[in-house]
């Protein structure tokens, strides 16, 4: 699903990934952990095609395409999703037209007609049952006034409605209180099957405990250090990083 | 050559109105000789040189031959107006719709003036304070008049629509609207401009709002050509009523907008909403005056716009709060996105106030497009275009949500997306 290997990443002459090598298949879930400030939400960011990191080398190939030589937008035609640590509010663009030109968009690219007006607010209902996200919220401009726990519920949303085929998620759970958590992680849940594939972002065991990755890796330093299963999350909640010393070889 | 005598050469072609009017060009004739011509010098034209326009003389607009068929009388789809219309300054009466019923007077202002309907051809004094506006009444042409008696709620909008075709074309129309108390009337001025269009349409609206009435304009500027568009609109308000005007530049080769609002009763209320998209190296200047005389007024002023290209914009907002406008309420917003690095805007907000027990709130920004909330939009797979697209709707869907017909709002959004290939 995504291979990455030797991923150099830049923003304004500062390097953040430092030969970053991270390989997906397709139906797994990966979690990332690591300090702050050691190039996760960079990581992210790269990969969903933010123009302010420059990406000095490596290669990253997503589904059998060259994912770099893409704009966000077709990444994200192309099935990646990325919920964002920090949601961004736009007032003035409603939640639903938001959606609806998403979905255009994606249609678009595979060559559909624009959703109808009844099959797209019959998605809309389900996909927001599904996180329990309020119609009030729907309703109002892009997280616009959102609490943060909000915003996090409504990049899970998102997700849900556009149906990806990797998804990256960064510090959702930060910010929710147990039972958003719960519900964010039941809808991560049931839209996991053989062809969908997770990059999970956090500092805390607890989603984990809900949402049950494959596979561990630690981030230090803009390199993966450690991968191990999902036993790993658990021994770096007890023992911190100090013990990581040296990049796996 | 200097510049005054190029204002000279500039409209000597163009023949002096006869009959009713006459007295009044007359006085524009002698404003034009006794006025400054505007240069960079003067504060007010500092942005908006005229320099251009000045170097091409004007020819007499000739009376057209009827309504040009490519041009739809009544551009908004689905709007269901009375409607006059004109060409080149000269109303085509075959094309017009004008309303009949009790109490409303709606007919070609010239006729109007001949029948006695006017006492007075000028309240705004334009001609005597600004070289453009005596320039306009030396050679004033048609327009609508319309009265609307107390009481009396017209049942549907006028449109108003003004076509300027043709090479060095000096159109300068003329309108007048009464309100009288207690009645209300919604007016849409549209103007547009064949492709290849040249010259200047030099305009003026004056109109008076009585006690308790209403009036509403939706005012839209959407011409091919290189056209420069003068336009001044000086109304005056009476005790509670409500005058509203959106103001939306839609397209223009050159464009100033000179609003002039002043209340004389209390109770007043004023809204000045307005929009301008320019763009490649197109001129758009909005200056408004908003004038509170007496107490208990209060103003919405609220102009946005979005600069492209290498095009200019000016916003030049005063707001007077007169020493006896105690507990006045004004609020003025400009905002601006300066899209490209070759667009430029001057905004100038300012406020003079003379009474001590009022609120106003004032803003004026100059920005560019949110880069974050561009990334955000386009991780969710909207394009490029797209993704814009919904940020300058979300700007400037607070201007057009206000305006007073829906039809004439949907079109200005569709033109606008057309333009800028948002569709
Ligand atoms: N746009 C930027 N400009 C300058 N420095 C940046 C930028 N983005 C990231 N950085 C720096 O790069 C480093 C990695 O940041 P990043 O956000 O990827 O960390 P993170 O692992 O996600 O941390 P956290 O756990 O706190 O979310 C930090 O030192 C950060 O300050
Ligand atoms: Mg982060």
């Amino acid at each position: 699903m995504l291979t990455i290997k030797n991923l150099h990443a830049q923003v304004e002459d500062t390097p953040i990934l430092n030969g970053l090598n991270l390989e997906i298949g397709p139906g797994e879930v990966h979690a990332i952990m690591g300090p702050n400030g050691s190039g996760k939400s960079t990581l992210a960011s790269v990969l969903a095609g933010r123009e302010d990191y420059e990406v000095t080398q490596g290669s990253v190939d997503f589904d059998g395409t060259d994912l770099l030589d893409m704009d966000a937008s077709e990444r994200a035609r192309d099935g990646l999703f990325l919920a964002f640590q920090y949601p961004v509010e736009i007032p003035g663009v409603s939640n639903l037209n938001f959606m609806k030109a998403a979905i255009n968009g994606k249609r678009e690219h595979q060559g559909l007609e624009p959703i109808s007006a009844k099959d797209f607010l019959a998605l809309v209902k389900e996909k927001s049952a599904l996180v329990e996200l309020a119609g009030r919220l729907r309703d109002r401009s892009v997280n616009e006034g959102f609490s943060g726990g909000e915003k996090k519920r409504n990049e899970i949303f998102q997700m849900a409605m556009l149906e990806p085929k990797l998804a990256i998620l960064d510090e959702t759970d930060s910010g929710l209180d147990i039972d958003a958590l719960r519900i964010v992680s039941q809808g991560v849940n049931a839209m996991r099957d053989a062809g969908r594939s997770f990059l999970v972002i956090t500092h805390y065991q607890r989603l984990l405990d809900h949402i049950v990755p494959d596979f561990v890796h630690v981030l230090s330093e803009g390199q993966i250090v450690k991968s191990g299963p999902k036993e790993l999350a658990l021994e770096l909640e007890e023992k911190g990083y100090d013990w990581i010393k040296e990049p796996a070889v | 050559m200097s510049q005054s005598s190029a204002a000279q050469d500039f409209v000597a072609n163009v023949q002096a109105p006869q009959g009713a009017v006459a007295s009044l060009a007359q006085e524009g004739q002698e404003g034009m000789g006794a006025l400054p011509v505007p240069t960079r010098k003067s504060e007010r034209w500092k942005y908006s040189p005229i320099t251009a326009m000045l170097a091409r003389p004007l020819r007499t607009a000739t009376a057209p031959e009827g309504w040009p068929g490519d041009v739809e009388p009544n551009p908004v789809p689905g709007l269901d107006a009375y409607r006059i219309v004109l060409v080149n300054g000269h109303v085509v009466p075959e094309a017009c719709d004008l309303p009949v019923a009790d109490g409303v007077v709606c007919m070609p202002w010239c006729q109007a003036v001949e029948e006695g309907h006017l006492a007075d051809l000028d309240w705004s004094g334009y001609h005597r304070r600004e070289w453009v506006g005596a320039v306009h009444a030396a050679h004033a042409q048609d327009g609508m008049f319309l009265h609307v008696a107390q009481g009396v709620t017209l049942d549907r909008p006028v449109l108003v629509h003004h076509h300027t075709t043709g090479d060095q074309v000096a159109a300068c129309p003329r309108h007048r609207i009464v309100v009288e108390d207690q009645a209300h009337a919604e007016v849409v001025l549209w103007h547009s401009a064949s492709n290849g269009a040249t010259g200047m349409v030099n305009g003026v609206l004056e109109a008076c709002v009585g006690a308790g009435a209403r009036l509403g304009l939706d005012k839209v500027q959407h011409e091919e050509g290189e056209v420069f568009h003068l336009a001044h609109e000086h109304v005056t308000q009476g005790k509670d009523s409500t005058f509203r005007i959106h103001s939306m530049t839609v397209k223009g080769h050159w464009v100033r907008n000179e609003l002039n609002a002043v209340q004389e009763g209390q109770g007043a209320h004023t809204i000045m909403h307005g929009a301008y998209l320019p763009k490649d190296r197109e001129h758009v200047d909005n200056h408004t005056t908003m004038d509170h005389t007496v107490p208990n007024c209060t103003s919405s002023e609220l102009y946005k716009g979005i600069l492209y290209d290498r095009s200019t914009g000016v916003f030049n907002g005063k707001v007077f709060v007169r020493q006896e406008a105690q507990l006045t309420n004004a609020y003025q917003q400009n905002a601006n996105i300066v899209a490209d690095a070759g667009a430029s805007i001057n905004a100038k907000p300012e406020l003079e106030i003379y009474a001590d027990d009022v609120k106003c709130s004032h803003g004026c920004t100059v920005g560019q497009f949110d880069e974050e909330a561009l990334f955000y939009l386009k991780s969710r797979g909207i394009g490029d275009k797209a993704a814009r697209a919904l940020m300058v709707q979300a700007f400037i869907g607070d201007v057009l949500e206000g305006m007073g017909q829906e039809e004439v709002a949907q079109e200005v959004e569709t033109l606008l997306a057309d333009r800028h290939g948002w569709s």
